[in-house]
């Protein structure tokens, strides 16, 4: 194989390592820690900007045959995640000034990347577990709480759990097919074959471990409220854009028919409703999105009830919708010496008498994870609806809008506590600092275009 | 400027008044007020201007913009005039500026909010009336909840978390199913015929077989009826209306409820016309009874509020008897009805909102006589009284009138070939008139007349701007019912097309001749 093919196609994935290696070689140095933040960014902009210009220029090629193989759109898929990692980089810098979190972020990085170009499940299982790792580790480093602890390790176990589900998975496939390609997969599919059918569902599984499907999220609503903010931004946003991305990979344009579409719309259905039930008596901002991202998981997984050819978009517009709103989110959600109290959702009450373009920005982050118009989330949630019902399945569309219905209280509960409460006299006071402000300005940017010319953004992808 | 620049200048007239608000400290209330006046001002002349220029006899889009804006769906961001929506953007640009002035002294809170969130809402509802593609319908109707939940939550009477929530559940209930089956609707235009669009006039012509538009009208039916609102489907209103500030109540009244109507008669009812023939029957019964059960509820509250709020109910369902006519007479009295109600009942929670900000109750028992101190209070009240039951002369009377005379040249017949429920219907309409005429009198007599008591005398009567306000609805309330040719004939060409639209077959000179 040649070596200067092997070097543009993974091109991404080196640029990575190297900003690795250079905070891995500083670690020894002990230089300063303040450039930790600037080498992890630039990184991840550099990694991101090869991506896109690779992906714009239609680059494919497979330097691993039958193991790795990119081309456009697993290009943009990373072009994507990467872009997604610049705005959580910058809310890092309130909480984590150090170099290991950002060793860690760009380990999970390389993982994503890994897992979007996969194309036998030994590179998939190489990647998903170079994603994971580094994620339990970032749970853990919010040590300042015994419940970071307790989160970590549920998180482990049952991320293991997936992995185990995962090799089982691509075991039975390889039982049934004889290859380890991740297109036997897509073939299993259509299968009528009782061990390909069980392996295929294992895979899914795994997946739908990964990604926090009822039944199989009970992980998350803990990792996340153990995690610091920066850590919940990075797992509610990157870690569900490469399971998802990878997803879409694996699928690929393979038609959906029952049982395995039946798989494919019960969980997911179940994840909306239950998500969106379960978030309403939440009293912790986290744990809320958590449970928001268990049903948004689940309008993602929907996606995959569409037409093969128009998956791909679907996922990643409304990852991109829904990964910039939830950073816009964070970064506009006020800091606080004591985490605990950041968290509380009753601090929010009165906070448009405070702040009040924080209490605007995170209205319209809400606003658009509800799914409503003129927000991008509406749009992205119009596309995934669109596409299963020209699909045919317009039942399964029906049970999800109405799902997507019982979500709608819970954000406009956050809404009511910003304009419509009596400030709380504990209320935090703390300003955003500049980097967590230009996160959230970039994220707004990023929503306004796609709300505003959602055509031209979707022609992109 | 061409006409068509002029339109969209009307649309986003308001968004450019939100972004000029930001600019302005939050200390300046007078200069947030004034700011919002004029940019309603300048909208309402636009308005007119284009409403003069409109011609009454072209039956396609006027003024029309059309962009691509999601090419790959076949969506465009496409709006104009016609006769459908000429006169409710009359409308709501003309409540606009009156909706600002009322505010001047009852908001003190949040003042800049609260006018972005007028603003807003306006553009959002303007937008509704504009839009002649689906998804940009769609995109107005919904986006109009924000704005709304913000005014009834934050500037509202104690219970207002509770109202707001309420009416966006119920609301946002109704859009989900529409939104499925919109979806439904543009797929299957594109699997039969190869469009892909959402431009109404393309999606008029789909087609769809009976037992799928009776789903997809029951979808965008229960989500206008909601709007509305149609009984059972009202709870809603009366908890919005009490909680709401005044500027809320006005907009609500005035167009939202509007929207409902506006949505079945260009909407729900074109687009599924087969099924809409079969359930005529069932949507004129849910109609009857709203008038009646909506007079019978306004008659036994207490709460001035309430009693206006439920007369609302009793009168859009003439709107919606009216639409299942299917006969000019009743088609028009369906559209006058509309304008009428946004003119009247918004004056009338003006009114009650200015005698609330005097006196902090809306609570009927407490007030007694008014007429001996509040004079010109009295005579402005008196005056949409009798225009909210209808008297000659004034616009209430044209759109009810119209109705009923529809509702019995639909019964006639129909009684002569053995069907006795549209006529049924129609004179227990009439009875409507009755109960309406009752309770409104009643308002009027235990407000204005008997022993003078009131909780906290002396107050003053109504302020210049107060009487400019309603001097301004009086005058559109007597130009309706002494001109009402004139907005008519500029609705005609709709009402036609509608009618052809729903029955399907090319529109016939209609008995009685002349519409008036």
């Amino acid at each position: 194989m040649n070596a200067t093919l092997i070097f543009t196609a993974m091109l991404p994935e080196h640029i990575l390592l190297a900003g690795i290696v250079l905070l891995v070689l500083l670690e020894v140095a002990a230089g300063k820690p303040r450039a930790a933040l600037a080498i992890g960014i630039l990184t991840a902009a550099s990694a991101c900007a090869a991506a896109l210009i690779l992906s714009l220029q239609s680059f494919g090629a497979a330097p691993f045959e039958g193991h790795l193989s990119v081309d456009p759109s697993a290009l943009l898929a990373k072009a994507l995640v990467l872009a997604l990692a610049i705005p959580v980089l910058l809310i890092s810098r309130d909480e984590f000034s150090d170099r290991q979190f950002h060793i860690l972020v760009l380990c999970a990085l390389y993982g994503i990347c890994l897992m979007v170009s996969a194309d036998s499940f030994l590179t998939l299982f190489l990647g998903l577990e170079l994603l994971s790792l580094p994620v339990y580790v970032l749970v853990l480093l919010a040590f300042r709480r015994p419940q970071s602890a307790e989160a970590a390790l549920k998180y482990l176990v049952l991320g293991g759990t997936a992995s185990a589900t995962l090799l089982m998975g691509a075991a039975l496939l390889f039982g049934w097919g004889g290859t380890l390609e991740t297109a036997a997969f897509a073939r299993a599919l259509g299968s009528s074959d009782g061990l390909a059918l069980a392996g295929a569902a294992l895979v899914v599984t795994a997946f739908f471990l990964k990604a926090a499907i009822v039944p199989f999220h009970a992980w998350a609503p803990d990792a996340y409220e153990g995690a610091s903010v920066p850590v919940t931004a990075f797992m509610a946003t990157i870690v569900k854009a490469g399971v998802l991305f990878a997803a879409a990979r694996l699928f690929a344009e393979a038609p959906l028919v029952r049982p395995m579409a039946d798989l494919v719309f019960i969980l997911p259905l179940a994840s909306i409703v239950w998500g969106n039930l379960a978030a309403m008596r939440q009293q912790s901002f986290r744990r809320m999105i958590a449970y928001s991202s268990i049903a948004h998981a689940g309008y993602l997984f929907y996606a995959f009830l569409g037409e093969g050819a128009l998956r791909f978009q679907a996922v990643a517009f409304y990852l991109l919708a829904y990964g910039v709103m939830n950073v816009l989110a964070f970064a506009s959600l006020p800091p606080d010496g004591d985490d605990k109290a950041r968290d509380r959702l009753d601090n929010l009450k009165g906070l448009f008498h405070r702040k009040p373009y924080a209490a605007v920005t995170i209205a319209i982050a809400m606003l658009s994870l509800a799914g409503l118009p003129p927000f991008p989330g509406f749009i992205a949630k119009f596309l995934i609806f669109k596409n299963v019902i020209a699909a045919g399945f317009t039942l399964y569309a029906v049970l999800g809008l109405v799902g997507s219905y019982l979500g709608i209280y819970f954000y406009l509960r956050v809404v009511q506590f910003l304009f419509m409460s009596p400030e709380e006299a504990t209320a935090n006071r703390g300003t955003p600092g500049r980097f967590a402000l230009g996160a959230g300005a970039l994220c707004l940017a990023v929503g306004v275009v796609m709300s505003v010319i959602p055509g031209w953004v979707l022609g992109w992808l | 400027m061409s006409d068509a620049t002029l339109l969209n200048l009307v649309l986003f007239l308001p968004v450019i008044g939100m972004g000029l608000l930001l600019r302005v400290p939050s200390s300046r209330g007078d200069v947030i007020r004034g700011l919002t006046f004029w940019v309603m001002v300048a909208q309402f002349a636009l308005c007119v201007w284009l409403y003069a220029r409109f011609d009454a006899a072209d039956p396609g889009l006027q003024f029309a913009t059309r962009l691509p804006w999601i090419a790959d769906w076949g969506v465009y961001y496409l709006i104009g005039l016609d006769g459908y929506n000429v006169l409710l953007v009359l409308l709501t640009a003309f409540l606009g500026p009156l909706v600002v002035a009322s505010a001047f002294t009852a908001i003190t809170k949040d003042v800049k909010l609260f006018y972005s969130m007028v603003l807003l809402i306006q553009f959002t509802m303007v937008g509704t009336f504009l839009a002649q593609d689906l998804f940009l319908f769609y995109l107005f109707w919904e986006a109009m909840l924000i704005p709304m939940f913000l005014i009834i939550g934050i500037w509202g009477g104690e219970r207002r978390i509770y109202a707001t929530l309420k009416f966006v559940l119920y609301t946002a209930f109704g859009s989900i199913l529409m939104l499925a089956a919109l979806i439904y609707l543009v797929v299957s235009l594109q699997a039969t015929s190869g469009i892909t669009s959402f431009a109404f006039a393309d999606l008029y012509k789909a087609n769809l077989p009976l037992d799928v538009q009776v789903i997809l009208l029951a979808a965008f039916g229960l989500s206008f009826a909601i709007k509305v609102p149609m009984v059972p489907l009202h709870t809603w209103l009366p908890d919005a209306h009490v909680e709401a500030p005044t500027a809320g109540s006005v907009i609500l009244a005035g167009v939202l409820l509007k929207m409902g109507t506006y949505g079945f008669m260009k909407l729900g009812f074109p687009l599924f016309p087969q099924a809409t023939q079969m359930l005529a029957p069932v949507i004129a019964t849910l109609a009857v009874i709203s008038i009646v059960y909506g007079a019978c509820l306004a008659l036994v509250q207490t709460d001035i509020k309430k009693i206006i709020a439920y007369s609302s109910i009793s009168h859009l369902g003439y709107v919606m008897l009216g639409l299942t006519t299917f006969n000019l007479l009743g088609i028009q009295g369906a559209v006058m009805q509309m304008v009428s109600h946004g003119l009247v009942a918004g004056g009338l929670f003006l009114m009650v909102g200015m005698v609330y900000e005097r006196c902090h109750t809306r609570d009927l028992a407490a007030y007694g006589g008014l007429a001996r101190i509040l004079p010109v209070y009295s005579v402005f009240f008196v005056i949409l009284t009798l225009a909210s039951i209808g008297l000659p002369t004034t616009s209430g009377f044209t759109g009810e009138f119209l109705v009923l005379l529809g509702a019995f040249a639909a019964g006639w017949p129909q009684f002569a070939q053995g069907d006795a429920l549209p006529l049924t219907l129609a004179v227990v309409a009439v009875s409507g008139v009755v109960l309406g005429a009752l309770y409104m009198l009643w308002l009027a007599q235990r407000l204005l007349f008997g022993a003078t008591r009131a909780p906290h005398q002396p107050f003053a009567d109504l302020n210049g701007r107060e009487r400019a306000i309603l001097a301004a609805i009086v005058v559109a309330v007597f130009a309706l019912g002494l001109f009402p040719n004139e907005p008519m004939s500029k609705t005609e060409v709709a009402a036609r097309h509608y009618q052809r639209l729903v029955t399907a077959v090319p529109a016939a000179p209609i008995a009685l001749g002349n519409q008036q």
